[in-house]
Formats: C-alpha cells, structure tokens, sequence
C-alpha cells in the first residue's frame, strides 16, 4: 500500500532529522556537562567546542580497501530507492482490464474479459443520474479479479448524503457487482459539493 | 474550517416560484429525516487517512538528488578527476564549525522541527475536511465539511422568520448563526434546532456533531 509506505518512510526521515538536529543541539548547548550525564565514548558532539565533522574523522577509513566500495554501493542504493518511491507516487493503480469470470480454475474457459474503462464509466453516468448527485467520478483500483472502487461525488443542492450513499451501494455498486461478477467491489466513496446560492423554499 | 452563509436574501424569494425546481424529498411534508439503517457495524471505520503523496514525493525527490549528486561526484573522484568545488567547500564548514556556531544551531534547529513535521505527517491521519459517515457493509463513505455545511445552510434557511443563515462545520462540531426578521426569536431558535438536527441526521455522520445555534435580530 502506497499509504503505509509513504508513511513508514517519512516517519524514519523524521526520525533520522530529529534525532540529528537533537543530538547536535544537545552538543551545542554543553548538556552532557551541566546535566552530568555521559555520552557514548567516541561521541564527536559532546562539547560545544567541538567542530561538526573534523577533517581526521572524514578521512579515517579512507585507506581501508573495503571504504569506498560500502560509499558507493551504499548511496547507489539510497538513490535507486529514492528514485523508487518517486515514481511509485505517480503510478496510478488503476485496473485496466477486469478477469469478468472471476474464478479462473472452472473449466469455463479463460472467462471474459472487461475493460476497467467501461465499467468506471457505466458506474459513472449511473451515479450522476441519481438524485441529488450532480457528478460522478468512478475509478477501479487494485487486482483484475477483485478489485475495489474509489469515488468522487459532486452532490447537487437540497441532496441528502445519507440517502445518497445509501442508493449509490444499493443501486450502482449492487448493479456492477451482479453484472461484471468481478468480486465483492468494496467502495470508498468521498461527496463533496459545489457553492451555490441559497434558494428560498417552504 | 468550512464555512457558508447567505447574506440578506430578499423576502420575496421564500414563496418564490422557483420551489417546483425543487426534488422530491421526504422532509417536504415536514416529517422529520429517518436515518437509513444499514451502517458499518464498525460505526464508519474511523477517519480517512491521506496517502501524503505530496510530501512523499517531494523528500523522495529531495533525497534522489542529494544522493544521486554525491554519488556522481564520488565515483568521478575515483576515476581520477578533483572533487567538485561544493564537496570541498562542505568538508571545510564542517571541519571549522563549532558546534554553538550559529550557522550550526539554526540548522540543528531546523533539522529537528523538520523531523518532527515529518513524523506528524507520518502518524496523522490528515484529510481533516472529510467527515467519516456511517457507511454502508462494503462502503467506506465520506463527506466534506464544506458539502455538509451547504446541507445544513440550505435546512437553516427553509425555516420560517430566518433572513439568512450561516453555518460552519468543524471537526469538533456545527456553529449556526441567523438573522431572523420576524417572529419570536427563541420560537425561531427551536425550530432551527430541529431543522438543524434532522439536517445532521441526513448527513448521516459516523459520530454526532455538537450543535451551536445562535439567532438573532438584524442589525439597523
């Protein structure tokens, strides 16, 4: 899931960030010292006096036949996987074409096959004729035989959501589920509204 | 904060002819809204949490090129070229900087507010304009606040005696302010109340919101 993903890894940038620009600060303001506690032996920041990274400490494995092998495989990694996670935020998950047949181990054959386009677009229209929506925007996300759907509904005036999620399950989604035959359809469904002026009815 | 109201609408208006456009609905004869009873049994499933795209995209770019520079300048190190004049510059700040140095503590500083946005980023759910609503069995369903103060503003002025009407949904609940121009104002309050109240029974909302109703005379 790219939601756990994406947070997973900036939780641990925020991390590395934190405990960096913490460890620094705590260096800075001689706290191992007036608070009497001790850093680790080795620690570089322990004293306000101390530079950020000395010359001699940058240098110290430069010598070593394993050092700049472990550098370059290292960054080569960080930005392969960087490279990674930029792309996979503009992958769009979108299921492009649907196993109709759903169970693929019957000897009914390969089963049909439906293009995700068409039926985002039957779902689509179908929600915007309901009452009170105004429009309707369908996609179908996740695996060919069991995918699941995400929409965008744009409510008219005078809708009432409730009834409008309600219809949407029992009749839209209900529809697709007995006619494609391609799983249960679990939907997320987010309504939203354009302004419009108050009209004065009673 | 979502927020809509109606300025002065004329009087004329409320017996307009313009009431045919309106749809069918079951609250025009004045019986109150009767929530339709198929929920999620988990009450909604809680709130919707954002996929933080944006800022994922933009430390995975931040730290593609980072990387991807110091990568490029290493290995060109060791085919035998100098270092590039920013990897010498950085070496010699880091190696004459102490650490109560202003440079450094701002960026100290900086580094640990920017950790901790980006772990409330990580561990928040975000989306904080969506309103979980109770959902159907295999729905997941949710409604802007804006959309939900548009619902409820357009109850608020069906009431009689109210002039114009403003609604503001928040997280933690629904503030309603109207100017009423004729009747008694706390008969006009009552019955604002009650639209309100089957007007958020509409909405259908995954956890009640608290209800706020002012009413008030036109200023002069």
């Amino acid at each position: 899931m790219l939601r756990t993903l994406n947070r997973l890894l900036l939780a641990l940038l925020g991390l590395v960030l934190l405990l960096l620009g913490l460890s620094a600060l705590v260096g800075a303001l001689d706290l191992p010292n007036r608070w009497g506690f001790g850093m680790p032996s080795g620690w570089a920041w322990s004293r306000p006096q101390e530079v950020v990274l000395t010359g001699a400490d940058r240098t110290q494995w430069r010598d070593q036949g394993w050092w700049w092998p472990v550098v370059i495989g290292i960054l080569a990694l960080l930005t392969l996987l960087a490279l990674w996670w930029a792309l996979s935020q503009l992958r769009r998950r979108r299921a492009g074409e649907l196993a109709v047949s759903g169970d693929e181990s019957t000897d009914r054959g390969p089963g049909a096959v439906l293009r995700g386009r068409a039926l985002e677009q039957v779902m689509g229209s179908e929600a915007a004729a309901l009452d009170g929506v105004s429009r309707a925007r369908v996609t179908l996300v996740g695996k060919r035989t069991d995918p699941s759907v995400r929409m965008r509904v744009v409510l008219d005036e005078h809708a009432v959501p409730d009834e409008v999620v309600h219809r949407l399950e029992t009749e839209v989604l209900e529809h697709a589920r007995t006619s494609a035959d391609v799983g249960e359809l679990p939907a997320e469904i987010r309504l939203s509204s354009v302004r419009h002026r108050p009209s004065r009815v009673n | 904060m979502s927020h809509d109201s109606t300025g002065p609408v004329p009087t004329l208006e409320k017996n307009a002819p313009n009431s045919a456009q309106r749809a069918p609905s079951p609250q025009v004869d004045g019986a109150p809204y009767q929530p339709i009873q198929r929920g999620r049994e988990d009450g909604g499933g809680g709130r919707f949490w954002s996929a933080r795209r944006l800022p994922a995209l933009l430390a995975s770019l931040l730290a593609l090129i980072a990387c991807a520079l110091l990568l490029y300048d290493i290995v060109r190190v060791r085919a035998g070229s100098d270092a590039a004049s920013w990897r010498r510059n950085l070496a010699d700040e880091l190696s004459s900087r102490r650490l109560d140095d202003t440079v450094v503590i701002i960026a100290a500083v900086l580094a640990l507010l920017l950790g901790l946005w980006l772990l409330a980023l990580a561990l928040t759910p975000g989306l904080r304009s969506a309103l979980t609503m109770r959902g159907e069995p295999r729905v997941r369903a949710a409604v802007e606040r804006n959309a939900a103060a548009l619902v409820l503003r357009d109850r608020a002025m069906e009431v009689n005696g109210v002039r114009s009407a403003s609604v503001k949904v928040r997280r933690s609940g629904v503030r309603a302010r109207a100017e009423a121009h004729f009747g008694e104002l706390d008969a006009v309050r009552g019955e604002l109340t009650e639209a309100l109240q089957d007007g958020v029974r509409e909405l259908g909302l995954a956890r009640e919101p608290r209800l706020d109703v002012r009413v008030h005379r036109p200023k002069q």
